[in-house]
């Protein structure tokens, strides 16, 4: 599952965490190049939703 | 025509010239001749030795596979991956790619059999749960060659090169094998292989005409899919032997289904894919050589396997809950990389004071290829506007970056 992280001062999105169930937590950055991001994008194009960010 | 120095073999032997005006000079043996020299320069007919060893003519850096003797493991070590409905990464640089209804293990040195020699470790796969593939269900162990360094082969162009791939390979089934190179989306050569003999180290060699159509990627993505099929659905098998340039392939027409039998076993090392219609020795590497070309995609900058107190990084505390922390990567990174944890416990050592955190850092906007900000929060009790470190405290975890394809 995806869940989004925002800067704590900014309240920008900054990165994405994702527990992949086989015990690695990953956390994304937000860019065009990185796969896991690439990858996430195509689970949210499947009509998923990733949980919100922490409130600041 | 040339001028001959010959040593004769026959007879009582000795030195036999001959003369011309040719400008060239054949040095033979036997009447049989090894070196001729001529206006345009030397060739040697055999073999060259130099201090007793083999004299290599091969250009080093030659395989376009990296890690295809299977020695880095940085993920898991030697440890089993099970792969069931999911694309993990396994040895360094080889992934499993599974959407079928199969699932197997892949493991290094799976099984403990004894690899080929000159070799010291392999990639193990054995099927758990069998499968009689269908459709597009595809099960294929492969790597992504990058872009950046197939650009020689001119692929897509009138001037492709012919490559030639060759590997070791053993598996408990026998028959006609499968897999192929492609591009991705719409250019896919399927081949076939044999293996003759059950549980038997088998070499193989495979030549391939370049693709002279469609478009091979030469920047940081994906420039070849280089795949081992271990049995796929007829949507995505081809005719093998030819280029197709209309499909996504992933196997070959008629192969052995390995996930078809439940335990089967498929072990494959000694990698190499090169320019040329012949297969050359396999190009060993220093490890810490392969280790730094794995690292490119990734790498771990904290093992609690090797340390249990492994520092991950130096750290200024922004408040006394929360750090921040500048990773420097030994090697440049593909691209903008993932941060990798699997720990549970972190300690902070802050000047006086120091604090636990079972909260994984994350990353933030601050990242390059080489080097990288995390953010920690989740401590307790540290001095406001300190610097010190952050260091793994749970031995068997890693903190690592990824830029894979």
């Amino acid at each position: 599952m995806y869940k989004l992280v925002n800067n704590k001062e900014t309240n920008q999105l900054v990165s994405i965490t994702k527990d992949n169930s086989s015990g690695e937590i990953l956390s994304i950055p937000v860019h065009p190049a990185n796969t896991d991001y690439i990858q996430y994008l195509e689970w949210v194009a499947e009509g998923n939703t990733p949980e919100p960010a922490d409130e600041v | 025509m040339a001028i001959t120095i010959n040593a004769k073999t026959s007879g009582a032997g000795g030195l036999e010239t001959t003369a011309d005006n040719t400008g060239n000079i054949n040095i033979q043996s036997g009447g049989s001749t090894v070196m001729s020299v001529t206006s345009s320069g030397v060739a040697i007919t055999g073999a060259l030795s130099q201090n007793g060893g083999a004299y290599s003519t091969q250009p080093t850096f030659r395989n376009l596979i990296i890690n295809g003797d299977m020695r880095i493991d940085q993920r898991n070590a030697g440890a089993s991956v099970s792969v069931s409905s999911s694309t993990p990464y396994t040895l360094d640089r080889w992934k499993a790619f599974n959407n079928g209804g199969a699932v197997f293990l892949v493991q290094q040195n799976l099984n403990s059999i004894t690899p080929p020699e000159g070799f010291t470790n392999y990639l193990g796969v054995s099927v758990t749960t069998s499968d009689t593939p269908s459709g597009t269900e595809t099960h294929v162990i492969r790597q992504q060659i990058e872009g950046n360094n197939i650009s020689h082969l001119n692929w897509g162009t009138a001037n492709a090169k012919t490559i030639t791939i060759s590997f070791w390979v053993r598996s408990s089934l026998t028959g006609t094998f499968g897999g192929t190179l492609k591009n991705g989306p719409d250019a896919t050569y399927p081949y076939t292989y044999t293996i003759d003999s059950a549980n038997t180290w088998e070499y193989k060699t495979i030549t391939i005409t370049g693709a002279t159509s469609n478009t091979w990627n030469t920047d940081n993505s994906t420039g070849i899919f280089a795949q081992w099929s271990l049995g796929s659905g007829s949507s995505v098998l081809g005719t093998p032997g030819a280029w197709n340039y209309s499909a996504n392939l992933n196997g070959a027409t008629g192969e052995t289904v390995v996930v078809g039998t439940s335990g089967a076993t498929f072990y494959i090392t000694g990698v190499q894919l090169e320019v040329g219609s012949t297969a050359t020795d396999f190009e060993n590497l220093p490890y810490d050589v392969q280790l730094q070309r794995c690292q490119r995609y990734f790498q771990v900058i904290a093992d609690g396997r090797v340390s249990i107190n492994a520092p991950i990084c130096m750290v200024v505390s922004q408040s006394t809950t929360v750090l921040h922390g500048l990773v420097h990567f030994p090697t440049p990174m593909r691209t903008i990389p993932t941060l990798v944890t699997t720990v549970t416990s972190y300690r902070a050592n802050l000047g006086a004071s120091n604090g636990n955190s079972t909260t994984n850092p994350t990353l933030d906007t601050i990242i390059s290829t080489i080097s990288a900000r995390i953010d920690q929060s989740g401590f307790s009790g540290l001095g406001a506007d300190s610097a010190g470190l952050v260091r793994i405290n749970s031995e068997t975890n890693y903190v690592a970056f990824q830029a894979e394809l």
